[in-house]
């Protein structure tokens, strides 16, 4: 695994690759199109189909991540696709470490997810009349929940990139690798939304943090392989 | 050859001696009376085979992204392959138990019967990929990073998921959660459970040898190297 020569140009050359992305998505909003549009219409679904009816806090907890998680997987794929669909991505192979553009698209996957929770979240409270007793711990579970999601699909998006039918085998793909963060986020966001303290929640925080910190890691280690391939 | 012979007579021992010795278990609650935990001794070592499998796969995976040789992409597929098959027996075997002993096919608040259903979905996505993708060197490679992504994932579900949530898991915590194997195990029970695990694992090298050779045999007959 190659390892980066001056590690102050690493920083400047990620923030690079994310901020090449940020432009070329102002220019085309594929890919955050796809991700608040989807997600606003399966809240619009919920929304309209529970009608009167009001859930309790626990579910109201899972209905949440399923927007988010179905959202992601519409969109998510989208930063590596774009690059194969436009030709770019031999350019991109061409003039930067694995590890670099790894780092990139994941912050930027990391940021179209914050701008749909910034999106989602308010929209979530009003429309299916639910608050979060306990915000800290609420933020905290969404920010970890996020870092796992871009962190982990990343690799996958890459992936899928070179196969044929992209967009299903996608969410066939990551959905597994996804279950311990959806278990351990839907866990916090549950005493979350019912006022627990963060100590309640301590064992799912653990293992959301070492399931961010793993898939991470074997991201970075094996994305050169997917890349250079 | 004479291994052959022996895993012959040592799994219809295991089979016969199954059926004839006591039961494992004195249950606190069985729709079957303590007969139906003669299960246990064909469960367990089917789920230990498939955890066996998937780390082969993460193993020759890696020792392809090393050194690319395709047969080493051959021996993880097989891996995997295998993994899935005695996954798919170990779910059947499990929710055959699970009825009789907890009284429902299937129950989504057990973490473990979630775990394996979650590994079903994980190996069959991975032949899903592999049949997606034509070029050979390109489905090899990313194979082989799938099966490790996917194995590290298997590891976090069967052994780091049940023991953050004990709370949902009707399987018996002590055994397998703690690692102290029960030492309310009778001395025959013991024996009968060792032969088992031994045997399956033995027939699952077996089987695994004769598909890489099948497998690579294939290969050289479609002209590929």
């Amino acid at each position: 695994m190659p390892l980066p020569a001056n590690s102050v140009n690493w920083a400047a050359k990620v923030l690079a690759v994310t901020g090449k992305d940020i432009i070329s998505e102002f220019r085309t909003r594929f890919a955050v199109n796809a991700i608040v549009m989807f997600a606003l219409v399966t809240l619009t679904v919920i929304s309209f189909a529970l009608g009167v009816l009001q859930p309790a806090a626990e579910i109201m907890a899972a209905m949440f991540w399923i927007i988010l998680f179905f959202a992601a997987m519409s969109g998510l794929a989208q930063a590596f696709i774009k690059e194969e669909e436009s030709g770019t991505a031999l350019i991109l192979k061409l003039s930067c470490d694995g590890i670099v553009i790894f780092f990139g698209k994941f912050l930027f996957n990391l940021l179209l997810l914050i701008v749909l929770a910034i999106l989602i979240v308010p929209l979530f409270i009003v429309l299916l009349n639910t608050t979060a007793e306990n915000w800290l711990l609420f933020i905290a579970g969404l920010v970890l929940g996020m870092i796992g999601l871009s962190g982990a699909t990343t690799i996958i998006a890459a992936i899928v990139s070179k196969a044929s039918i992209k967009g299903a085998l996608f969410t066939v793909l990551s959905f597994p690798i996804l279950m311990p963060l959806l278990a351990a986020v839907i866990e916090i966001t549950k005493i979350a939304f019912i006022d627990g303290r963060f100590s309640d929640a301590a064992a799912p925080i653990q293992m959301l943090i070492a399931f961010d910190v793993v898939m991470i890691t074997l991201s970075v280690m094996l994305f050169d392989f997917v890349w250079r391939h | 050859m004479w291994w052959k012979f022996l895993i012959y007579l040592v799994m219809t021992a295991v089979i016969v001696l199954a059926f004839i010795t006591a039961s494992p278990m004195n249950p606190v609650s069985s729709l079957g009376g303590p007969e139906v935990y003669r299960i246990f001794y064909f469960h367990v070592p089917q789920a230990w085979v498939a955890t066996i499998a998937f780390l082969m796969a993460i193993f020759f995976s890696i020792r392809f992204l090393q050194t690319r040789r395709m047969d080493y992409d051959v021996k993880a597929s097989t891996a995997c392959r295998l993994g899935l098959l005695f996954s798919i027996l170990a779910t059947i075997s499990g929710s055959i138990f699970a009825r009789m002993t907890w009284g429902e096919f299937w129950n989504w608040s057990e973490i473990r019967e979630v775990s394996i259903f979650v590994l079903l979905l994980i190996y069959g996505g991975y032949f899903a990929f592999r049949s997606a993708v034509s070029d050979e060197q390109t489905r090899a490679a990313f194979s082989a990073v799938l099966s490790i992504l996917f194995g590290v994932s298997a590891v976090f579900l069967i052994f780091i998921l049940p023991r953050i949530y004990p709370v949902f898991s009707l399987h018996p915590t002590d055994s397998i959660v703690n690692g102290r194997i029960s030492i309310t195990m009778s001395p025959m029970v013991a024996i009968i459970f060792g032969l088992s695990l031994v045997s399956f694992t033995a027939l699952f090298l077996w089987i695994y040898k004769l598909s890489v050779e099948i497998f690579t045999l294939a290969r050289y007959r479609a002209g590929e190297r």
